[in-house]
């Protein structure tokens, strides 16, 4: 029997666990080997994940599990994403969707944003999830590599509102030699499809004389689904197989990011400490509407919030937000 | 004020520590230490190289802005034993590389050492399961014997009371009693402190996720190797290193991860706490032996850091400090003063020195490092 939920469409007959280890056949249903197991469950700044263009200010609970169907040379998250799923598990957390909702609450959450490893990991456990949290009013988003099915990319959509989604290279030979997979045609059918009802953020880690000569033709890819989706270009710091490289130079990315930024008006260059490339410019008149504070990996925080709702207090040109302002200990819970 | 230079390798940006904001300034003293920053890129925390980074950096700044007071804090050791499988004998071949490298900045820089020694590691026993409870338990995850309980229900202490990890549920106000006479705002402290026993920490939500191999072991007494006097009590050590300033080039030593079971020098024993608490290697432990006083309450175990983390929060490089503590070891010292440790982000905040640089890391991720220039008025 397949699974289905992503492009490897592995084959878990005889007990095996695919690509991911994290699913079995049981009973002739593909099933989680570890349901409501989580690996993290963290409150946290939501432009630290990063989203920069949803419910700024606002307090997330930032979940994730184990497991991921890329193998990613450089990943930063190896520990959890990388490790036999097995032998993670005893040291996971278990939290039922309800219990976890509370959670959230306990701690002034106001979103909960699946982060650490790949959604397509947990799908059961986090459609149960979303119904709860659904039926709290609490907002859900996601990190993901976007490498699903076209159903279970429809399955995406239907629990999470809001998406930043890997985006790490375009050539068949990177995808190959860096992420361990054929291509990126299904990620980029998947943008497509979910930029089409969600918000959708894009992040790209730039690995020098890897994939930084993809920056331009990536850009024009998002140009053509619509300019308006924020793009976070990562200087990586290599971890894992990588752990070796060099740290990418920042100026030149930054020189190499010129002409995508004439296509798109929200281009971000950080995961650094003091990057000068958080802010958020106003495409109208060129104001800056939303200030951030960089402090590299995992470390973003909103500034200063100057629009007026989701327009520029200038121009009163619409920015794209998805939610408004919130304030860090509101504990409000909107949906 | 206070700069901030963070070396996010082969890119530079000095910072106002208080606001974050960026600034644009040159002066001798910040153009040297930003060459020494260019200099000296950190290995990372799990990197073998970890510890002779901190001496070589030191001995580069010491060159350059000759101190008479000088703070470190090796700490490789104290990581790779904590996230590493290690046999006994790894571990013993990492406290003889230890021993050798503090050795080398004695030698090379000719100052008087004060060696303390934080406290012991032990092999991981077990996690206290607190996910489940009612109430909220939170936990640094560099801690494994406290965690801070709030808003618990009937049931939860009673799961507590029977689990076999802990061995006791402490009232804040029985905490507070303990320390009556430290400052800080005590309105932080959780309704309960839960302590564990050895080898033990807490499963709690809000930690980060890595597996731990080894963890602080109990250390009620830590180790103090010194020519220059007796100390018995952690509080002591600032006054010892007080009595020695002006008179003799001092490196106050911090080696992290080595209690009285492993530490490699000739010691005297020092209370490391009071009754049943003891500090565990950390930002409170190194402020009270910095202010000489038990520094508990502005910062407690298991307090809800999240809700002072909003916009603007000032010290935007400085964790969840708020402030610059007060009458730490060498603020007040005319002699000139530095600080390089690879233990954490607190070294600027704990040691009062004119000038520290330290590891800028989190979670093991190297970002690359951060100086902290205090004062440029003794050059």
């Amino acid at each position: 029997m397949r699974c289905n939920y992503c492009e490897w469409r592995c084959e878990l007959a005889g007990g095996d666990f695919g690509v991911c280890r994290m699913y079995i056949e049981d009973g002739g249903a593909i099933k989680e080997r570890f349901p409501h197991s989580w690996s993290s469950c963290i409150p946290s700044r939501i432009e630290s994940i990063p989203f920069y263009h949803v419910w700024p200010g606002s307090r997330s609970l930032v979940i994730g599990t184990c497991g991921c169907n890329f193998s990613c040379r450089y990943c930063s998250n190896g520990f959890v994403a990388k490790e036999d799923p097995g032998l993670v598990f005893d040291g996971m957390i278990t939290l039922t969707p309800a219990e976890l909702v509370r959670k959230a609450r306990q701690m002034g959450c106001h979103n909960i944003v699946f982060n650490v490893n790949e959604p397509a990991m947990s799908f059961p456990t986090l459609v149960e999830l979303a119904e709860v949290a659904g039926g709290a009013g609490i907002p859900m988003g996601c990190l993901t590599n976007a490498y699903t099915t076209e159903e279970s990319t429809e399955l995406l959509a239907s629990i999470f509102s809001f998406f930043n989604v890997g985006l790490k290279g375009l050539s068949a030979g990177f995808n190959r030699e860096y992420l361990g997979i054929p291509s990126a045609g299904p990620v980029l059918r998947n943008i497509r499809r979910l930029a089409a009802t969600a918000h959708v953020e894009i992040t790209t880690p730039v690995i020098e004389l890897a994939n930084d000569n993809e920056l331009d033709e990536i850009a024009r890819f998002i140009a053509d689904v619509d300019p308006e989706i924020p793009w976070h270009v990562f200087r990586l710091l290599p971890e894992h197989e990588m752990k070796e490289a060099r740290y990418p130079d920042i100026d030149a990315i930054d020189r190499a990011l010129r002409s995508a930024r004439k296509l798109l008006p929200y281009v971000y260059f950080h995961n650094f400490v003091g990057s000068d490339w958080v802010n958020t410019i106003c495409p109208g008149c060129g104001a800056t509407v939303i200030e951030r504070f960089s402090l590299g990996c995992g470390g973003d925080r909103l500034h200063s919030f100057n629009c007026d709702g989701t327009v520029c207090p200038d121009c009163r040109r619409e920015i794209r937000l998805h939610g408004v302002k919130v304030a860090w200990n509101a504990g409000e819970v909107r949906p | 004020m206070s700069l901030a230079i963070i070396d996010a390798r082969e890119w530079q940006n000095v910072f106002d520590l208080r606001t974050g904001a960026k600034i644009v300034e040159e002066s001798p003293l910040l153009g040297m230490v930003r060459e020494v920053q260019a200099r000296r890129p950190y290995p990372g925390d799990m990197d073998s190289s970890g510890n002779r980074w901190v001496s070589d950096t030191a001995l580069d700044l010491m060159n350059r802005y000759d101190p008479s007071f000088v703070f470190l804090t090796y700490a490789q050791q104290f990581f790779s034993g904590r996230y590493s499988i290690q046999t006994e004998k790894e571990w013993g071949d990492a406290i003889t590389d230890l021993y050798r490298e503090v050795e080398r900045f004695i030698n090379l820089s000719g100052f008087t050492p004060v060696i303390v020694g934080t406290g012991d590691m032990t092999p991981f026993v077990d996690f206290i399961d607190v996910t489940q409870l009612k109430g909220l338990v939170l936990a640094t995850h560099w801690s494994a014997r406290y965690a801070g309980l709030h808003e618990p229900s009937s049931g939860d202490l009673k799961y507590l009371d029977a689990h076999s990890g802990i061995e006791r549920i402490v009232h804040r106000d029985d905490f507070l009693r303990l320390f009556a006479e430290s400052s800080g705002d005590r309105s932080r402290v959780p309704e309960y402190l839960l302590v564990a026993k050895e080898g033990y920490m807490f499963r709690t939500v809000g930690g980060a996720f890595r597996r731990v191999r080894r963890v602080p072991a109990q250390s009620f007494f830590i180790p103090v190797a010194t020519e220059m006097g007796e100390v018995s009590t952690i509080t002591g050590i600032r006054g010892l290193i007080d009595s020695g300033i002006g008179k003799r080039k001092i490196a106050l030593i911090m080696v992290e991860g080595i209690g009285l079971r492993d530490f490699p020098w000739a010691s005297q024993r020092c209370d490391n706490g009071r009754e049943w608490f003891y500090h565990e290697p950390g930002d409170g432990q190194y402020l009270t032996i910095s202010t000489g006083r038990h520094q508990l309450f502005d910062y407690p175990t298991g307090y809800k850091y999240f809700e002072e983390d909003a916009e603007k929060k000032e010290f935007p490089f400085s964790g969840y400090f708020r402030s610059v503590p007060e009458d730490t070891l060498a603020e007040r010292y005319d002699v000139r003063s530095i600080s390089v440790g690879n233990r954490s982000m607190f070294m600027h905040m704990a040691t009062g020195t004119d000038i520290s640089i330290e590891c800028f890391a989190r979670n093991l991720f190297n970002q690359g490092t951060m100086a902290v220039i205090h004062r440029m008025n003794k050059i």
